[in-house]
């Protein structure tokens, strides 16, 4: 009997989770993230502006895309508990700035190419969908990048990049928790010198 | 040689077997892994940093793609062994194929001529071939002079190289074979360099912890092979995907 009910609970869960996934609309999802990576392209790296306007321009679309605030409080991890207030504006501002100094470079290496949409692929996250796409490269295979995109209401944002498999969430979070542990000035060390790599 | 690599691939897949339950997350080995990765930095930044920038700095973009080419050509026969290992035979035709072509008419594989005729290179190796017979990876090791390395992909990089053209090819004349192995493995290593290049000066620069992002990255691209194995297949979720949630929403 006891066997019965756990099934039908775990069922009942699975199927109440499935709804929750499947509310996500993934034809929306994939037009916001082709909106933006061709905003990206078309308004900021191939066009002929200056490197000042560039970065303004990038910033703004940077901000708007990705939920900078949902990724900082996943990147510290545990440590995010254990963190002050300020600590936690210091951290989010400083990642966020960082972010945005790093991805515009990284963007930039896609001068001139397409990112090609494949569709999208559910995530086991409520509310959360992957984007796939591919940008072909002059030489070997294209690469591959997954966006990880949440909805909010009518609202979607960014959540994670995936590029050949490696995410930026994850990388971030075993590379910061790392630093803490091993860092006996901790949370603050961890800002202190994220602030020094966007100089 | 041969015997070494032999003994050496066994100990290693004997090894890989035992390790299997050990949660990838777990760096079990990181006194050690982070003593060897400062080890091999150092030693990259003197000299084979300084040699790929100096490579980068005598050549032409052209000339390094001729050279990457050759590179992918002497490694044809090695895919097409392994594309057959793992049942994918059109490939192994399709990399018979390429090596035929590029080897004449691409000028000993320096131009890529098969890909224009549609034959695209689709490179694999030993290591691949294992994933698909879901041999386990083995914890994450910092291997002196090699870098970041598992035991299953040690034993497939021995296996490949054995395999290769350029170390039976050239056995059968002692004067010459560590020569040409030698030289060529100097060359691949400089080559491989160059084109890392910029993708390791962008991750050291905005890393406060090189050893940790080197190791999470790695290990992230090794998780995805974990879909190779036959019964994970069947499986829907993605290597990256992971339940992502935050526990108090920041205001």
């Amino acid at each position: 009997m006891k066997k019965i009910f756990f099934a039908a609970l775990a069922t009942a869960f699975m199927l109440t989770s499935h709804s929750v996934c499947a509310a996500i609309d993934a034809a929306e999802a994939e037009n916001f993230v082709k909106k933006n990576t061709k905003e990206g392209i078309e308004e900021i790296i191939d066009s002929n502006i200056s490197q000042s306007e560039k970065d303004k321009r990038f910033e703004k679309l940077f901000n708007e895309a990705l939920d900078l605030k949902f990724i900082g409080q996943f990147v510290l991890g545990r440590y995010w508990r254990q963190a002050s207030p300020s600590q936690k504006n210091d951290f989010i501002e400083v990642y966020r700035q960082l972010n945005i100094k790093t991805w515009s470079k990284r963007f930039d290496e896609f001068k001139g190419k397409d990112f090609v949409f494949e569709g999208t692929s559910p995530s086991t996250s409520a509310n959360q969908i992957f984007v796939n796409s591919k940008v072909p490269m002059d030489q070997g295979k294209p690469v591959e990048v997954v966006w990880r995109v949440k909805q909010n209401g009518n609202h979607f944002k960014v959540v994670d990049i995936i590029i050949e498999n490696v995410s930026l969430a994850i990388t971030a979070r075993n590379e910061y928790t790392a630093f803490i542990k091993n860092s006996p000035t901790g949370i603050d060390g961890l800002i202190k010198d994220l602030k020094t790599k966007i100089k | 040689m041969s015997k070494y690599s032999l003994l050496l691939a066994a100990f290693l897949s004997g090894f890989a077997c035992n390790v299997h339950a050990i949660d990838n997350n777990a760096d079990w080995l990181e006194n050690y892994n982070r003593a060897m990765f400062n080890f091999n930095y150092q030693l990259d930044k003197y000299t084979l940093k300084p040699l790929a920038e100096g490579y980068r700095a005598i050549t032409t973009p052209d000339i390094r793609n001729r050279v990457t080419s050759f590179i992918g050509n002497v490694q044809e026969p090695v895919t097409a062994v392994n594309h057959t290992l793992q049942g994918s035979f059109k490939d192994t035709l399709v990399s018979l194929g390429r090596f035929l072509i590029n080897s004449t008419l691409g000028l000993g594989g320096t131009f890529d001529v098969a890909a224009g005729w549609g034959l695209k290179r689709n490179s694999t190796n030993f290591d691949t071939t294992l994933a698909t017979y879901c041999v386990p990876d083995g914890p994450f090791v910092v291997v002196p002079l090699l870098g970041p390395a598992t035991p299953r992909s040690l034993v497939g990089l021995t296996a490949d190289s054995v395999a290769s053209p350029m170390y039976w090819g050239t056995q059968h004349d002692k004067n010459y074979a560590d020569k040409i192995s030698y030289g060529y493995a100097a060359i691949v290593t400089i080559n491989t360099r160059e084109r890392a290049l910029d993708l390791l000066n962008d991750l050291e620069s905005n890393s406060v912890d090189f050893y940790a992002t080197t190791r999470s990255a790695y290990m992230q691209n090794r998780q995805a092979m974990k879909n190779l194995c036959a019964s994970s297949r069947k499986k829907t979720t993605a290597s990256y995907d992971f339940d992502f949630e935050i526990e108090d929403e920041f205001e």
